[in-house]
């Protein structure tokens, strides 16, 4: 039973990154629907982003988070307008493709920068746990939970109350109604772009904290937003928190209980399973 | 994936007659490679028949019926995983028998997983596919019959040559059954369901069905390059036999050589491992950056693919006109 | 646009790329005094670290040997030359570098590439074009299974990794008795388990826990977890540097204790100890060598692994790990088989290396009919405040087990 327990908090702990992960890689399916397959290397660049702090400055990688999220937005804005934007009313295998190209040029990039060597960031506090009756729960990953779920919620609240968040919903809605009406879509579109990017830096940070850091250590997470963003329902921001979390925890219980050498095989039944029966999400609109 | 326009620009049904016939001509010239005795011109050329194949494979489902396919390495795995089960299990070193039951393996996997995941729409089916692709490599590392993670070594036939004629021969009757597929019923079926599915529905044509078989013929295609390949590489395992390359760079190969044509495939095979080839030749170390940077190009400036290219009138000067096309 | 302008642009263009890739400027293969290798290594990709690690070895073993005469064959003296190609960590990229280096580039000889499956596809091709490959990084036994007879390994094979660790601590007392192991997916990885776990029950330990997890996993909770529920003495792992240090991290963030903590690869290499700091430290790990390894190695190189290790320090900045040792071994069989056989033949060389039997800082370098060196033991090191100690077999130890493990709350 405490192994039940214990894989619970565990399954609820990683959510909270894989929400994260997943928020900017829905906004931009969702919004401007491109599957940005270069998400995974905005992640890792976040991640690097921490480590260049921490090692030259020993800056603590909680307050990396705001650096990461502005550089990588500017640098997602950039992307968007001078690049993405002459394809994005394109069918979607087209930008599909041109971000797997830019994902192969980050990646390469930072190969060259950094090189393949794994780099770690271990802070004083790193490891150091509490417990819970017989579950333990180590401090950075509590800590990253609660920012995850601070960055959600002020996503959402941006979302729905900021004049901009608004035009970015109406944008979505109808792109011609929203540009008749004086909204400006190539710069707001690289907004959405940039702010994909930028939480994917966060959450790059995030990441850093608990894994190690290699150029190709964002792919798996690319992998991780789609099937969050299948869960919970595209371009929704509660729709990728509730995604993460039930992500997090079927493969806690899945690996534990069938078998640690299928933990993500389960995870992947789980999602054809949900595609068939339910292809909207969980919390996602009908007809996205 | 709806490019109506782009049908007719690129000459109908199978493409620009002329690409074609070129087309063609550069496959029967490829029959000739091993003769050359190089070692390495036949493993390159056998893994452009390799791409083109799969390449193929994909245009069916992915350009003629316009459903997008993230997974349709797992057919490739699973043929794979034929030859080296013959091999270990059985002794069976015949490739024919391997592509035969690869094939069988390969139609029977995408006629049960089909059903269920062909009724969902767009880029819904893509996650299914990817999702399909990404769960059957895990399993496999599961099942001990299969090698598990350790995979399994194949031993080549002798006449090792024999592989990349077996490749060519799987490649031309790809290339021919598209062809035939375009030009008859089923194709104009396929064509239907990708411009306006309901519409098709309501004349007769039942997607799910269709869709189904278009899946399973490149199920079919794809097992079937998978199987050759395994015997050529004397080695599977799960990360060989699935890989991430290809599954990807064959939608790179179709988009770039022209969705929905006969020819596309195979140009675009020939081109991205011509430019891989030579980028590797010549910067080692940093080949996959420049690999990066000419598919960003390639797709901003040619977003309708390179056969696009000698269709479109004014030549250059439409290139850069077309800029415009896509962008807000 | 016509059939032959369409036809002539196409033509063109395959005929341009491909004297583009035959214009790259011939390797020297054919100067008659230049004994050439070919080695396809990781120079990107998941492996990229552990490529540049082999490279290394390789390269200390040529400069050496270009510096002191080269090397002398049936009355000639030779240099030599390693030719090396980016593998990307890919199966098929090497596969298809070793096809090109014996049939485009005709190199002499092939120096393996780094890891199991590399070296498993790459091992079918010498096979089959007939030229003998020696590899250091590749230590699965199924390689050898297959009746190769040009491939040969001078690392102990993958089912030894870990039995060190289990020989040692039988020494110990209070003696541990319950065994977990966890292992990566891939064909070393489960190989390095399953020798530990047979290990195990013949010596009358239990095995408590044993799975395996997907071999490129960022998450290994549920595996910690396992592990804890289970309570064991002994916790080992067979797997690659990232799941050595995911691993290590986990074991701390969920609190879980043990009397030994051992991994196959890891605790050996620079990075492991640098980004772990003193969470690294009483980690055993199994090790091919170590610096401490007091053999005597035959004339013709450095003799002493001292001396080796002081010498590479001085050349590359740091402390050499086994994988730069093994490297420059598998360099050293080359040696002593070429100059033995006074020929550059490859089938005269293949049969010198099968008859192989010479001793050198590295170890014996002697190989079965299977092409494995089955006679060379693992030795054990163990992290002790940040230094990376020798502790097993007493033969060559320079320091004592540090034993049990404290508990991670009194540390």
């Amino acid at each position: 039973m405490q192994l039940f327990w214990q894989d619970l908090v565990n399954g609820i702990l990683v959510g909270g990154i894989f929400a994260v992960v997943a928020l900017g890689f829905s906004l931009v399916w969702g919004i401007m629907n491109i599957i940005n397959l270069a998400h995974g290397s905005f992640v890792m660049l976040g991640a690097y982003t921490a480590y260049v702090l921490f090692s030259t400055w020993n800056v603590d990688p909680f307050l990396s988070i705001p650096v990461a999220f502005v550089l990588l937005f500017v640098f997602g804005y950039c992307v968007q307008r001078f690049v993405i934007n002459f394809v994005v009313r394109a069918p979607i295998l087209t930008t599909f493709l041109l971000t797997f190209g830019l994902s192969l040029l980050i990646v390469n990039f930072a190969l060259l920068v950094f090189h393949g060597d794994v780099k770690g960031i271990t802070t004083q506090y790193s490891g150091s746990n509490f417990s819970i009756g017989s579950v333990t729960i180590a401090w950075v990953k509590l800590w990253t939970l609660l920012v995850a779920l601070v960055i959600t919620a002020l996503m959402q609240l941006w979302l729905t109350r900021s004049k901009t968040g608004r035009a970015i919903r109406a944008m979505a809605m109808d792109i011609d109604a929203a540009q008749l009406s004086g909204v400006r879509v190539a710069h707001l579109y690289a907004v959405v772009f940039g702010l994909g990017a930028g939480l994917a830096g966060a959450a790059g940070v995030l990441v850093s904290l608990s894994y190690s850091l290699q150029p190709s250590m964002g792919d798996p997470f690319v992998i991780t937003a789609f099937v969050v963003c299948v869960l919970g329902g595209l371009g929704s921001v509660q729709g990728a928190l509730v995604g993460g979390l039930i992500f997090g925890v079927l493969e806690a219980f899945g690996s534990q209980y069938i078998g640690t050498g299928l933990q993500d095989a389960v995870a992947l039944v789980v999602l054809l399973i949900v595609l068939i029966l339910r292809p909207r999400g969980l919390l996602g609109k009908a007809g996205a | 994936m709806r490019p109506g326009r782009a049908l007719g620009a690129l000459g109908g049904i199978t493409g620009n007659a002329n690409a074609l016939r070129v087309t063609v001509a550069i496959l029967i010239l490829m029959v000739f490679v091993p003769m050359l005795h190089s070692g390495y011109y036949e493993n390159l050329g056998r893994g452009v028949l390799m791409f083109a194949t799969l390449s193929l494979g994909w245009n069916l489902i992915g350009g003629y019926t316009g459903y997008v396919s993230f997974g349709n390495v797992v057919f490739f795995g699973l043929g794979s995983y034929t030859t080296a089960a013959l091999w270990q299990h059985w002794h069976q070193q015949s490739i024919v028998l391997a592509v035969i039951c690869a094939m069988v393996v390969g139609v029977a996997f995408a006629l049960v997983l089909g059903m269920p995941i062909l009724r969902l729409r767009g880029h819904y089916f893509g996650i299914a596919t990817l999702g399909i692709a990404l769960a059957t490599q895990e399993i496999v590392s599961n099942v001990d019959w299969l090698g598990a993670g350790s995979g399994f070594t194949v031993r080549p036939v002798d006449a090792y040559s024999t592989y990349y004629y077996a490749m060519w021969i799987v490649c031309a009757a790809s290339m021919l059954a598209t062809y035939l597929i375009a030009r008859s019923k089923l194709g104009y079926a396929f064509v239907a369901i990708r411009e306006n599915e309901e519409a098709a529905a309501v004349l007769g044509v039942d997607p799910t069905r269709y869709k189904v078989i278009a899946w399973a013929i490149s199920a079919a295609m794809a097992a079937a390059a998978g199987a050759v390949f395994a015997g050529a590489n004397g080695f599977i395992d799960p990360p060989t036999a699935f890989a991430l390359d290809n599954n990807v760079f064959p939608i790179v190969m179709v988009i770039l050589g022209g969705v929905g044509t006969v020819a596309g495939p195979l140009v675009g095979a020939l081109i991205l491992t011509a430019i891989n080839e030579t980028l590797w030749s010549h910067f080692p170390q940093i080949h996959t950056l420049f690999f990066g940077a000419v598919i960003v190009v390639v797709v901003v400036f040619l977003p309708r693919g390179i056969l696009w290219l000698f269709n479109t009138r004014g030549g250059w000067k439409g290139v850069a006109g077309s800029l415009g096309a896509y962008r807000v | 646009m016509g059939f032959l302008r369409f036809g002539g642009l196409c033509a063109l263009t395959v005929a341009g790329a491909l004297a583009f890739t035959t214009a790259v400027p011939a390797p020297a293969a054919a100067d008659d005094a230049t004994i050439v290798f070919g080695a396809a290594l990781a120079a990107t990709g998941s492996t990229a670290r552990e490529g540049e690690l082999t490279k290394e070895g390789y390269e200390f073993w040529k400069d050496y040997t270009n510096a002191h005469g080269g090397m002398k064959v049936g009355g000639k003296t030779y240099k030599v030359d390693i030719k090396y190609a980016d593998d990307e960590s890919n199966p098929q990229t090497a596969a298809r570098l070793v096809e090109k280096f014996v049939s485009e580039d005709k190199v002499n000889f092939i120096l393996g590439p780094y890891g199991s499956a590399n070296s498993a596809t790459a091992a079918a091709v010498v096979e089959r074009l007939k030229v003998p490959m020696v590899e250091g990084n590749g230590a699965a036994q199924s390689i050898f299974s297959q009746g190769f007879k040009y491939t040969f390994a001078v690392l102990a094979p993958g089912t030894k990794y870990l039995q060190g660790i289990l020989e040692m601590a039988l020494t110990l007392k209070p003696q541990p008795k319950t065994v977990a192991i966890a292992t990566a997916n891939d064909a070393f990885s489960v190989e390095v388990g399953g020798g530990a776990a047979g290990f195990a029950t013949a010596h009358g330990m239990t095995v408590v826990y044993n799975n395996k997890y997907p071999a490129d996993t960022t998450d290994v909770s549920a595996v910690v977890s396992g592990i804890k529920a289970v309570n064991p003495d002994i916790i080992l792992n067979g797997g690659h540097l990232d799941e050595a240090l995911l691993l290590q991290r986990t074991f701390k963030e969920q609190n879980v204790n043990a009397k030994i903590f051992g991994y196959s690869v890891g605790p050996d290499t620079p990075d492991y100890r640098k980004t772990l700091g003193k969470d690294a430290n009483w980690v055993f790990g199994g090790t091919q060598w170590s610096p401490t390894a007091k053999y005597k190695g035959a004339a013709g190189f450095i003799g002493d692994s001292k001396v080796y290790a002081a010498a590479f320090n001085k050349k590359y900045g740091h402390v050499p790990d086994y994988h730069n040792a093994e490297s420059t071994a598998a360099c050293l069989a080359f040696q002593y088989a070429i100059e033995k056989a006074g020929s550059l033949d490859p089938l005269k060389v293949r049969d010198a290396l099968q008859a192989l039997d010479v001793v050198t800082f590295y170890g014996i370098l002697k190989f079965d009919s299977r092409g494995i060196n089955m006679y060379k033991p693992m030795a054990v090191n163990q992290i002790q405040n940040g230094n990376l100690m020798t502790v097993w077999p007493r033969g060559v130890q320079n320091a004592q087990p540090m034993y049990p493990t404290p508990p991670w709350s009194s540390r």
